[in-house]
């Protein structure tokens, strides 16, 4: 990966690391758009599984910092989904949006459901409305978000042709 | 290159290991610990974020709250509106109820039943018909004042000419009776076209702006003291042997909705110190008044009368002492001789000799 690559690629972790906390807050969705997963995934897929795995931890940990009381729920779940993202990525490399979109989704609801099992806070009944309502619908406008983005950030994200 | 990629792999799964039992072990550490590493990324790492997120979230707010100030300024502004709608009905039909208990007797309640059409301007229609003893020429009044008289009857409505129709005339006068004249609309295109005019006041006659204008009874329809309106100025005419004035209305009819009508029996009575509470209020403070004066007038007679009686007695002492003849006051104040008594020469010729005892003799 060139520098150019990699000033890119790190551009849009910022951006979408900005939305998470601007756009997300204004929106305030019951379902809400993650982007610091999509930040998480669209890094890993550019890196190694042992780095995007260390990527997603120390993501996950400064996300955790706001909720101490389940901190290391979302560190757990962005080291899985960051490692899963990279290893995926090498093996199938899909570039179609359709199977993005399906990517973002897998891992918005992987992470979730790693977290919300992690955390230790919703039981019985609500856990499962949890994870089998809102959770795939968060991971829907997830999804949706970010083909958005990958569509408007296409020539930020695209490899340089040498 | 094999070992190469096994290497790279055991690297990954090394790290992804260690990741996660950090993190597992994040989970587990007791909560001061976790409290103070999360303070300490807040702080640092974090802070910029924690202060995008809480501007972000106030905008939310804001934006929410915006949206429940507007329909709470709304409904505010919308109440507001219809309180001071509902305070000008009060005091509309506080003023009916007033006119009525001073009346109290012979007239019929309405409700005026305005038009939209172009010669509902000069008339109204009314609520209350023969049936309730509403007849023709009847006078129509509302608290403030004329409004104008029946021209139609039928059982249970009729029909008011308003003093605006051309044809309307009221023999009026000053409410203080100095002048007199008729009172109709001023039916000239302009800045006056809703104001009276009265005709007919004789040229040695002036009437002060502000001056009140009541109906004078002359003609026996409307009868005497029914407010009309306040003089505003005089208008220049062609009538060079008369002055004409501007009236400003006291009822302006289109602002009426209740109304009263006077019955012919009640008109014919009178209707006097119904509208002049004002006017008998301003009587009776001038009677205390007066009344003030002639008695502090009477005490300042008595006064000077008691002062005049010691005064008098006085002189007549000494004119008696001194044998010149008196004169007398009566209680008008009127002098006049007094029999001269009898002369006592003596008494005169005694009075050096009493003066002179006064004195030291002197040697």
């Amino acid at each position: 990966m060139t520098i150019a690559g990699i000033s890119r690629a790190v551009l849009t972790f910022i951006v979408l690391v900005f939305l998470h906390y601007t756009l997300r807050p204004l929106l305030g969705w019951r379902a809400p758009i993650d982007f610091l997963l999509l930040a998480v995934l669209t890094a890993s897929v550019r890196m190694r599984p042992g780095v995007a795995a260390i990527l997603g931890f120390c993501i996950g940990l400064i996300a955790d910092s706001l909720s101490p009381d389940t901190m290391g729920a979302g560190a757990l779940g962005m080291t899985v989904v960051g490692y899963a993202a990279a290893w995926l990525k090498a093996v199938f490399f899909a570039d179609s949006l359709p199977l993005n979109a399906l990517f973002f989704f897998a891992g918005k609801w992987v992470f979730d459901l790693l977290y919300f099992i992690a955390e230790h806070r919703l039981h019985g009944i609500e856990l499962v409305q949890q994870l089998v309502i809102w959770s795939p619908l968060s991971a829907a406008a997830t999804a949706i978000a970010g083909v958005i983005v990958l569509v408007l950030m296409r020539p930020l994200l695209e490899p340089s042709v040498a | 290159m094999a070992r190469a990629g096994n290497a790279n792999s055991r690297l990954d799964r090394t790290c992804l290991a260690v990741c996660a039992a950090l993190s597992l072990i994040a989970l587990v550490l007791p909560l001061p610990v976790r409290e103070s590493v999360a303070g300490g990324m807040r702080r640092t790492v974090l802070a910029p974020m924690v202060m995008l997120q809480e501007r972000a979230e106030l905008s939310r707010r804001a934006f929410l709250a915006h949206d429940t100030l507007m329909r709470k300024r709304d409904s505010v502004a919308l109440q507001g509106l219809t309180i001071t709608a509902l305070q000008v009905e009060n005091d509309r039909l506080r003023d009916i109820i007033g006119l009525g208990s001073r009346l109290r007797w012979g007239f019929v309640p309405a409700e005026a039943l305005h038009g939209s059409g172009v010669r509902d301007e000069f008339g109204v229609t009314l609520s209350a018909g023969s049936r309730a003893g509403v007849q023709r020429l009847s006078p129509v009044v509302a608290p403030e004042g004329l409004i104008g008289v029946v021209d139609n009857v039928d059982p249970t409505m009729s029909h008011a000419m308003m003093w605006t129709h051309p044809d309307f005339r009221v023999s009026a006068m000053a409410e203080d009776a100095s002048a007199f004249g008729i009172v109709q609309a001023n039916t000239t295109n302009g800045p006056g076209r809703y104001l009276m005019v009265m005709r007919g006041v004789p040229y040695r006659t002036s009437i002060k702006p502000g001056t009140m204008i009541v109906s004078s009874g002359l003609g026996g329809v409307y009868p005497r003291g029914i407010p009309l309106g306040q003089i505003v100025g005089e208008t220049k005419t062609n009538e060079s042997w008369a002055r004409t004035y501007l009236i400003r209305p006291a009822v302006f009819p289109s602002n009426v909705s209740s109304v009263m009508i006077l019955r012919l029996d009640r008109a014919a009575q009178g209707v006097d110190n119904v509208w002049s509470v004002g006017t008998v209020a301003d009587s009776t403070v001038r009677r205390i008044v007066v009344a003030g004066d002639s008695m502090a007038r009477r005490a300042a007679l008595a006064e000077a009368q008691a002062r005049q009686a010691a005064q008098d007695s006085a002189r007549r002492d000494s004119l008696r002492a001194a044998g010149t003849p008196m004169v007398s006051q009566s209680d008008s104040g009127i002098a006049h001789a007094v029999p001269r008594p009898p002369v006592h020469h003596d008494s005169v010729h005694r009075a050096p000799a009493r003066r002179d005892s006064t004195h030291p003799p002197t040697i």
